[in-house]
Parts: structure tokens; C-alpha cells; sequence
């Protein structure tokens, strides 16, 4: 009879989900002693199953449904639903529903971003950072609420053929007034805590060939050192015609992630300037669409559209066989690589008290994760 | 110690804080917030768009009781509010303008009967 050796240093540890740090994510962690010998994600908690539930329902239902697809930046999902119908139907949207959705898709950025910033402090145990972010986070939230009608979510603010309401009086003004509230957000954010930076610098490192082997996109890939954005590389809405630079770094680390997220929120709001000064005056959405149409049929076909989102490439594909539904969607989140094999990979050979800092560094979403 | 931290010591201490006692205040609400529905009998013409848009099959097309049936003899919508998602379809879709959503967010409740809103008010 053989007696399976077990040695007393090695044990498995749970890292969610029911950790406060972890959200509706669990990762097993294989450790020995304080270091980590394997690692493997365990998915699911957050399944909602918005790819069948799509094909029970038309498009501008859909619409409502595509914010839950990411809690934390449901505009961004809106405008790539919004972009897949739109380009099934083969309709172009008006040159102001453009330049809301790109104000729009910006601030929900900006306001994902600094979730990221908050979550990645309150990881390192640094508490200021997180109320800071989440405080700042609030004024964002504000506007959503004037311009949506709604905090969170906007209920399918960005729907096929444009947008659903337009901008209330003093939108513009209030955007401004936000965007400096930001401004002084990113001056606190910069006066970079030694705790922070020790907890950061040279910890869960990502080489570029890695990151491009595991499927890294977005600022994960940035931070690695290429250069990379699908808002410059394949221009969707007007982002072609906007001024802005792609941050890149080329450490790899937690703290190259952190420093380009910052970059990006400036990047941002360079971007949000330039649109509401440029809005042009005119519909905001396509006549036909301003009441929600019940019976649209969806011409046959099928279209996959990508947006940079906050966390990286978002994508949908959608097959429609010429019904009032989708015949099928399939959501691409960004997240799922992110948090599968490139979480696995960083957390190998890591510190305990590391598993933080790196799992909220790569900025996930476990609810685009599982959908 | 960082003598920087000095100004914004007295600044904080002296400046009215940002958050607010919630059931004495609230922030002000926009218009255009997506709240309880308000719904009038009197505009509605049964066409029952309302129900065939939304999205979490939450407002059910039903007959009047007894005692209206006379003068209201179509049917009407009756909204859950717990299955509601608050999305404003069918404020938008509807013809008359004779459903619309308010600004009212006190809307949690310990009665599960309280969150049905039947368009003829005191019956259940």
C-alpha cells in the first residue's frame, strides 16, 4: 500500500469569493509557506447569460439589457450594441449622436478608471486612495444621472440610431465643471504615497511577449510596452478626428498599469473637451428611431465590432437571419483573458500578500468576465 | 510630518461636509430621472404597446374590476415594480403620454403587494 506524502508546508487557499477584495471572483491558490506555486481562476459566479437571453429579445430591449453586461462601464457596452445593430441595419447615425456617444463613452472611462485607481489602492491596504477615487467618482456619476436619468445604469442610453435623449440644458457647463473637479482628483492622485510605490514597482511584471501570447488587451497590453488602441488603429464614431495620445510603458508591472490608467483619464478628458467643442447642433438620433420601434426587423447577416473599452477590446458578434431578434449574439469581454490565463500566469511564483495588487491591477470585471 | 498637510487640515475642518444626512436631505434630483411610474387612466387607450415593449415582461395588460368596468372596459396596465428595470421604454413608446416615470425613488417596502401598482388605485 502506498502513503501519498503530503508535505505540512503546502495548502490551498480560497482568494474570493468571498473575499472584499476580490468581487465575483474566486482564484485556488496553491502556496507554500508565502509564496504562491500555482494559481487557478475559478469563474461563474456572476453568470447571467446575456447571449441567449439576446436572442429573446429585440434590439432596443437588448439595449436595456447590454448595461448589465459590465456594472462598472455600461455605456461603453451600450455603444458597441448600438454599433453591431446599427451596422446590421446598414443605417448612419447623426453627426450630434457621434459626438454625445464619444462624451458619453469617454466619461464612463474616466469614471472606470478611477474605480481602478480606488479598487487598486484599497488592494495595498491604502484606504485614501479608494475614498478619494470614490468621492470623485460621484461627480461623474451626477451627470449620468442629469444626462440618462439614471446613476449607474443607463438604460440604454446609446441605442440603435443614436441616442435617446439629448443633452439637458447646462450639460455642457456641468461636464466642464466635472472634468476640473478630475483634474484636481488626478493632482491628488500623483502625489504618489512611498507605501504605494513599494507595493507596486517590480511586482506581478508582464513581458510584452507574454501579454501578447496570453491575449492581453488594452491597458494591460500598454503597460507592457505596445503600443496599441482600437479608437486609433480602427476608428469607430469620430474618434478620428480627436487629438490624443496612446500612453505606453514599458515596465510591465503594477505600477506601469496604474501610470497608464492615470495617463489614459488625461488622455480622456482631452478627449471630452475637443467633442463638446466641436458638438454640432442638429437630431440626435435617426427620425425613424425616436419612438422605440417594436417590430425592426434586422436584415441577414452577420457583423463583429470592437471598441476600446476601460479594460481593453470589447467586442460583439451578432448573426441575425433576418428576424425581429438576433438569430445570435456572442460577447467579447475583455476581461476574460485578463483574469484567466494572465491572472494565472502573475499570481505563479507571487506573494500572498501580493494577490491584490496584481488581480485588481489587470482592472477586471468579473461581470463581463462571465456574462 | 509634512507641513503641507497644515492648510488642508484647516480647510477640512472649517468647510461644510460633502456628504448629506440622507432621510432629512437628499441631493437634488434631475429631471429626467427614471423613478416610480405615474399613470393616468383617463389618457390611456388600451393599446398595450407598453407591455409588448418592456423589456422584463413587468407591466401585464388587465381588465378593470367590477365596479369600473363599465366605464373603463379594456384593459390596462398593471406594473411590478419588482421585476421593473426602470429603462423608460414605455414612457417612450407610449402615444398619450398617459404613462410616465417620476422623480420618486423611495421605493423599497418590507409588503410585497405594495410594489404591484394597479391602475386603478386601492385595489389589489
Amino acid at each position: 500500500m502506498e502513503i501519498e506524502q503530503i508535505s505540512a508546508h503546502e495548502y490551498e487557499i480560497f482568494f474570493g469569493p468571498a473575499h472584499p477584495g476580490s468581487g465575483n471572483f474566486s482564484v485556488k491558490l496553491k502556496v507554500d509557506g508565502e509564496k504562491i506555486i500555482s494559481a487557478r481562476a475559478d469563474p461563474g459566479y456572476l453568470h447571467r447569460g446575456f447571449e441567449k437571453l439576446m436572442e429573446y429579445r429585440t434590439p432596443i430591449q437588448n439595449a436595456v439589457l447590454s448595461d448589465r453586461i459590465c456594472v462598472l462601464e455600461p455605456l461603453a457596452w451600450n455603444l458597441i450594441h448600438a454599433e453591431a445593430v446599427e451596422e446590421l441595419l446598414g443605417i448612419d447615425t447623426p453627426e450630434r449622436a457621434k459626438y454625445i456617444r464619444v462624451v458619453m463613452a469617454e466619461l464612463s472611462r474616466i469614471q472606470s478608471h478611477i474605480i481602478w485607481y480606488g479598487v487598486m489602492s484599497i488592494g495595498m491596504g491604502f484606504d485614501t486612495g479608494f475614498k478619494i477615487a470614490f468621492g470623485y467618482r460621484d461627480y461623474i456619476l451626477d451627470l449620468f444621472e442629469m444626462i440618462t436619468g439614471g446613476r449607474v445604469y443607463p438604460a440604454g442610453y446609446i441605442c440603435p440610431g443614436g441616442v435617446r435623449r439629448d443633452f439637458p440644458k447646462g450639460a455642457k457647463e456641468n461636464i466642464l465643471k466635472v472634468l476640473d473637479k478630475i483634474d484636481e482628483m488626478i493632482k491628488l492622485e500623483e502625489m504618489e504615497n512611498p507605501a504605494f510605490l513599494y507595493r507596486a514597482k517590480g511586482i506581478g511584471v508582464l513581458a510584452l511577449t507574454d501579454a501578447q501570447r496570453l491575449g492581453a488587451t488594452g491597458p494591460v497590453l500598454r503597460a507592457s510596452g505596445m503600443k496599441t488602441d482600437i479608437r486609433k488603429d480602427d476608428p469607430y464614431e469620430v474618434y478620428d478626428g480627436f487629438d490624443f495620445e496612446v500612453p505606453v510603458r514599458k515596465e510591465g508591472d503594477v505600477y506601469a498599469r496604474y501610470y497608464v490608467g492615470l495617463e489614459e483619464i488625461k488622455q480622456s478628458i482631452k478627449i471630452v473637451k475637443q467633442a463638446l467643442n466641436e458638438l454640432p447642433d442638429g437630431d440626435f438620433i435617426v427620425e425613424a428611431f425616436k419612438k422605440p420601434k417594436l417590430n425592426l426587423k434586422i436584415p441577414e447577416g452577420e457583423v463583429y465590432v470592437r471598441n476600446e473599452i476601460a479594460r481593453g477590446e470589447a467586442g460583439i458578434h451578432m448573426v441575425s437571419d433576418g428576424g425581429a431578434k438576433p438569430y445570435r449574439v456572442k460577447v467579447r469581454g475583455p476581461s476574460f483573458l485578463h483574469m484567466i490565463p494572465v491572472l494565472e500566469f502573475l499570481l505563479k511564483g507571487a506573494q500572498i500578500a501580493d494577490v491584490p495588487a496584481i488581480y485588481w491591477s489587470l482592472n477586471g470585471c468579473p461581470a463581463d468576465l462571465d456574462r | 510630518m509634512q507641513w503641507r498637510m497644515v492648510p488642508e487640515l484647516f480647510k477640512n475642518l472649517f468647510s461644510k461636509p460633502i456628504t448629506i444626512r440622507f432621510p432629512h436631505e437628499s441631493i437634488p434630483i434631475p429631471d429626467g430621472y427614471r423613478g416610480e411610474h405615474s399613470y393616468n387612466v383617463e389618457k390611456c387607450i388600451s393599446c398595450g404597446l407598453c407591455a409588448k415593449i418592456c423589456p422584463n415582461m413587468a407591466i401585464e395588460m388587465m381588465e378593470a374590476p367590477r365596479e369600473y368596468k363599465e366605464a373603463y372596459p379594456q384593459k390596462y396596465p398593471k406594473i411590478d415594480l419588482g421585476k421593473c428595470c426602470f429603462c423608460a421604454l414605455c414612457q417612450d413608446i407610449c402615444p398619450k403620454d398617459a404613462l410616465k416615470l417620476t422623480k420618486n425613488f423611495f421605493l423599497s417596502t418590507p409588503d410585497p403587494a405594495a410594489v404591484i401598482k394597479h391602475p386603478f388605485h386601492g385595489e389589489k
